[in-house]
């Protein structure tokens, strides 16, 4: 099933998985269309993964039925994410809204909740999101798989996998945050998103030279992206005030950029690994500061800025590589206008194109409360990355926690996992 | 030039008041010679004056013993009459069962499903394609759970499920509309043609309300789509013979089981029309009932096709060659529908149309057989017969087929259509859901005549003949109560083509529906 049981992690310990669809409840008028903007295009090789897990106490009485439902009545809000993708004459995809549907996967797992839990390596939670990208045949593939296991003890485990042409990963989370309310029993409603709150904000030129992103050899209809190196991931969590801030000297009460130290910390380490060619420049994707109202809409609204440093990586302190970080160039008016351009007939990476480092921490993923409880644990993660690598960084159950999930070719990780160990970033 | 259409349309005027004077007086023909008569005793007995009239009054010699036979005799003549008249039989009132949202299946899902289920036969894939886009069916007709699956889980609990959830349902609802208490139910008729456990559906109802145990409970099966009429002539003919009682009909369709699961083409067909309904009836002979029943069963005829073997064969369920059940339908569907309708036409034609109607078939009749004379055979107006119409929505070529030949308006098949378009066929309850259509629209008025005709394997062809008891107010709630508003007067197609079995090629015989003895 996908590319996560190539990540080395053996037999799937989902069983029993039964596939259905679920959509909209009011039928959309023939011929609505949706079309994806320059940016959305280029993101298309992208899928964003998040896996939300819930106790017995919230999830014992939530039947298939029910969650179902529920899944209705978000997609009411969100019609146009059950379409499908079509080409137009020129070959510019765009997302036929014919209430076609997203799969529902059912499944069980033979441990209780508590034990899967207690794994290290988080990745595990990669087998809670069945993922299948879009294609060979576009019109007849699905964009949002969602996944739904049963554990023994009757907790359950709520699996999405996204395809990043509709929207970011804020889009994903507030969309799950939809789906809790909905189960919940609160009535919620979803403003439209309006072709003007697609447009960002642009304040800044439009830069000539994207570094964000990758020009790759032509994938057709399939939209996997081709990798020469097999990708693993590892996923863990750090305490602030153990292993973060000791980085990083306090300046009085400025708030610590526990985001930047974190990406700081892991670009130093890479770097001390991967020396050839030395990764001088970054990716930086996060929420869109100038976005001050809360995510209410479905796109690609992620800020993403690149970093580029001119001196070595490994030898620098994590204080130099914080301030280059916090200056990183918005690039999106550059990549929306590649991917506007070439009309959707080129293919790009965004994520991986260079080591990329996103930055979820600003959304409360424990606020999807099934029942009036917070999940137990939350993943998230991005299939379809470019062989430079991936950071996620987002929040954990415990304030004071984050949670750091890494995906880098399979021979860096070990190598990069020793690094931390000696770092105090992991335990021994 | 602007002279020629000018005569045409005058003359169309005056025929049509020519049409509209015959009716007129051979209809009324009766009442109309009673007035010349009454007009003639009023001159008489103007002209004889009141002494006159005293005088001829006390010559009739009235003995008190012929007065008193007289009087016995007509009571006894009366009573005989009222004992031996057919129990007037009134449905009170029924309920269509709504499928959840979740179990909608828009044309994109359907296709993609059947692409992966059936990723070996493209050509099949395609055929259902085809079918699906000619069929008439919209985008929120309803699967149930089980055959949401890819692929489908058609096992024996989920087929009991979906009866449980469609058939309770439709119950709960109608004991809700009539006040019935379930103890009261005196007989019981379910009817569900392909889905047959032991204990019977019947059981199942009469386990989940605590029915009594001396309650008359069948279970027709494998009746095919004219089921439910067949189940509400049963009902008719048990009230005559058990006073004061009533019956609830259920008249269902469980698709779980049935899923075609090959790819044999004829026998894909049924996947693609079917779907999840029921409804809930009840009916009465009980005085007290007929202030509050919404209709009164007039007629209802039966007929059976099943003696000729081609009639027999042509909805035939059977397996194909790779050992999976489904029903195959015949290329000949169309003409023996055609035969068993004017079969069932022929005897409920001198039952409800009028007497200018008769007379005039008559006579058309009459000059073709005996004086040879090159005659269309005369096709009688039924719209003077009903004032509205429930096709079984069996697919859109049925329907088309029948609005054809019997010359029927928009107006007329347009609860068959919309029933198609907004359920699917339905089966057996889908002459239900056409009902509460037209009562959704407002159109039920008291005395309105309703006739419904459903087809179904064997071959049959049954109708109906209902008169509306009282005005119906548009209902509040009901299935069609979400989306009514968005179905117009007159939803017309375009497309006029009739393509109900896709890999025929040629024009299905425009069959002659209706006195064809040629």
């Amino acid at each position: 099933m996908g590319r996560s049981q190539e990540k080395g992690q053996g037999q799937s310990p989902i069983y029993n998985m039964k596939l259905s669809t679920v959509g909209a409840t009011r039928p959309t008028e023939t011929g609505t269309t949706y079309e994806p903007t320059g940016l959305d295009l280029a993101m298309k090789l992208h899928y964003l993964k998040a896996a939300y897990i819930y106790t017995p106490e919230m999830a014992r009485d939530l039947s298939v039925t029910h969650v179902k439902e529920a899944m209705f009545k978000l997609f009411d809000q969100i019609a146009w994410t059950t379409g499908r993708l079509w080409r137009r004459d020129s070959g510019r995809p765009y997302i036929k809204c014919n209430d076609c549907g997203a799969r529902f996967v059912e499944g069980e797992c033979n441990f209780t909740v508590e034990e899967w839990l207690s794994k290290p390596d988080r990745s595990v939670d990669e087998f809670l999101v069945y993922h299948q990208p879009v294609g060979p045949e576009l019109p007849f593939s699905p964009l949002i798989y969602v996944q739904m296991t049963r554990f023994k003890c009757r907790g359950l485990a709520f699996g999405l996998s996204w395809a990043n042409v509709m929207g970011d990963s804020f889009s994903l989370l507030y969309a799950f945050n939809i789906l809790a309310k909905v189960l919940s029993g609160e009535k919620f409603y979803a403003p439209e998103t309006s072709t003007t709150d697609k447009r960002f904000p642009n304040p800044y030129p439009t830069v000539k030279d994207p570094k964000s992103i990758k020009q790759v050899d032509p994938v057709g209809d399939l939209w996997i992206t081709p990798n020469n190196k097999k990708m693993a991931s590892y996923c863990f969590n750090l305490t602030v005030a153990n292993q973060i801030t000791p980085h990083f000297p306090m300046n009085g009460d400025d708030q610590i950029p526990v985001f930047e130290i974190i990406a700081g910390i892991i670009w130093k380490n890479i770097a001390k690994v991967r020396e050839d060619p030395e990764p001088l420049t970054v990716t930086i994707i996060r929420k869109d500061p100038n976005d001050l109202k809360p995510i209410r809409s479905i796109r690609n609204g992620q800020m993403i800025s690149s970093v580029h440093v001119d001196f070595p990586v490994a030898e620098a302190s994590v204080e130099e590589l914080v301030r280059c970080i916090e200056r990183a160039t918005d690039e999106r008016c550059g990549i929306d206008e590649i991917g506007e351009r070439c009309d959707g007939s080129l293919d790009f990476v965004v994520y991986g194109a260079k080591l990329t480092f996103v930055d979820l921490s600003e959304v409360d993923v424990y606020e999807a409360r099934v029942m009036g409880k917070s999940p137990e644990s939350v993943y998230c993660n991005v299939e379809g990355i470019g062989e430079e690598g991936l950071v996620v960084v987002y929040a954990a159950a415990r304030w004071e926690e984050r949670v750091v999930t890494m995906t880098l070719p399979e021979e860096e990780i070990e190598w990069i996992k020793s690094e931390f160990k000696k770092c105090g970033l992991i335990a021994p | 030039m602007s002279q020629a259409p000018m005569p045409d349309f005058s003359s169309s005027v005056k025929l049509k008041y020519v049409k509209l004077g015959y009716q007129y007086l051979v209809n009324h023909f009766l009442s109309l010679l009673l007035i010349p008569i009454m007009a003639i005793i009023a001159v008489e007995l103007l002209r004889m004056g009141p002494e006159e009239i005293l005088n001829v009054w006390n010559s009739l010699h009235f003995d008190i013993v012929q007065v008193l036979c007289s009087s016995f005799l007509v009571i006894f003549i009366s009573t005989v009459y009222f004992m031996s008249k057919p129990r007037t039989v009134y449905l009170v009132d029924y309920s269509c069962y709504k499928p959840p949202v979740t179990c909608r299946v828009p044309f994109a899902t359907f296709m993609e499903h059947s692409r992966l289920i059936l990723k070996d036969s493209p050509k099949s894939v395609e055929f259902q394609m085809r079918i699906l886009e000619r069929s008439g069916l919209g985008e929120e007709t309803c699967l149930p759970p089980a055959i949401h699956y890819i692929p489908p889980t058609p096992t024996m609990d989920e087929a009991r499920s979906e009866a449980q959830m469609v058939i309770f349902t439709a119950m709960d609802d109608l004991f809700k509309k009539t006040d019935l208490l379930p103890k009261d139910i005196d007989i019981l008729i379910v009817n569900c043609s392909l889905f047959s456990p032991t204990p019977s559906l019947s059981a199942m109802v009469i386990n989940k309300y605590k029915l009594r145990s001396n309650i008359k409970s069948f279970n027709l099966s494998g009746m095919g789509c004219s089921a439910g009429l067949i189940s509400v002539d049963l009902a008719r003919d048990l009230l005559q013979v058990h006073p004061n009682s009533n019956a609830v009909i259920v008249s269902t369709e469980i698709i779980t089981p049935n899923y075609y699961k090959g790819n044999e083409r004829a026998m894909l067909l049924p996947n693609c029309l079917f779907r999840m309904g029921s409804a809930a009836i009840l009916m009465s002979n009980r005085r007290s009932d007929r202030w509050r029943a919404k209709y009164k069963l007039c007629h209802l005829v039966r007929t059976h096709r099943g003696a000729d073997d081609k009639s027999y064969y042509c909805v035939y369920e059977q397996e194909d060659r790779e050992g999976k059940i489904g029903i195959n339908l015949s290329k000949d569907l169309m003409a023996i529908a055609g035969e068993a309708l004017k079969a069932n036409i022929t005897t409920i034609g001198p039952l409800v149309l009028p007497a200018s109607e008769q007379l005039l078939f008559l006579l058309s009749l009459i000059g073709r057989k005996i004086f040879n004379l090159k005659w269309k055979p005369y096709i009688p107006d039924f719209k003077l017969a009903f004032e509205h119409f429930c096709i079984h929505a069996g697919g859109r070529a049925v329907i088309d087929e029948l609005q054809k030949n019997l010359q029927l308006s928009g107006e007329h098949v347009e609860a068959s259509r919309m029933t198609l378009h907004r359920f699917g066929n339905t089966s057996s309850s889908s002459l239900w859901y056409e009902l509460c259509y037209i009562e959704s629209k407002g159109r039920m008025r008291r005395g309105d005549r309703v006739w419904q005709v459903a087809f179904g394997s064997g071959f049959k062809c049954n109708s109906a003949v209902w008169k509306c008891n009282r005005t119906i107010k548009t209902p509040k709630d009901g299935p069609w109560s979400d989306c009514i508003d968005r179905f117009w007067d007159s939803f017309l197609y375009g497309d006029w083509e009739i393509v109900f079995l896709g890999f025929t090629h040629h024009p299905l015989i425009s069959c002659q529906l209706i006195y064809s003895f040629s």
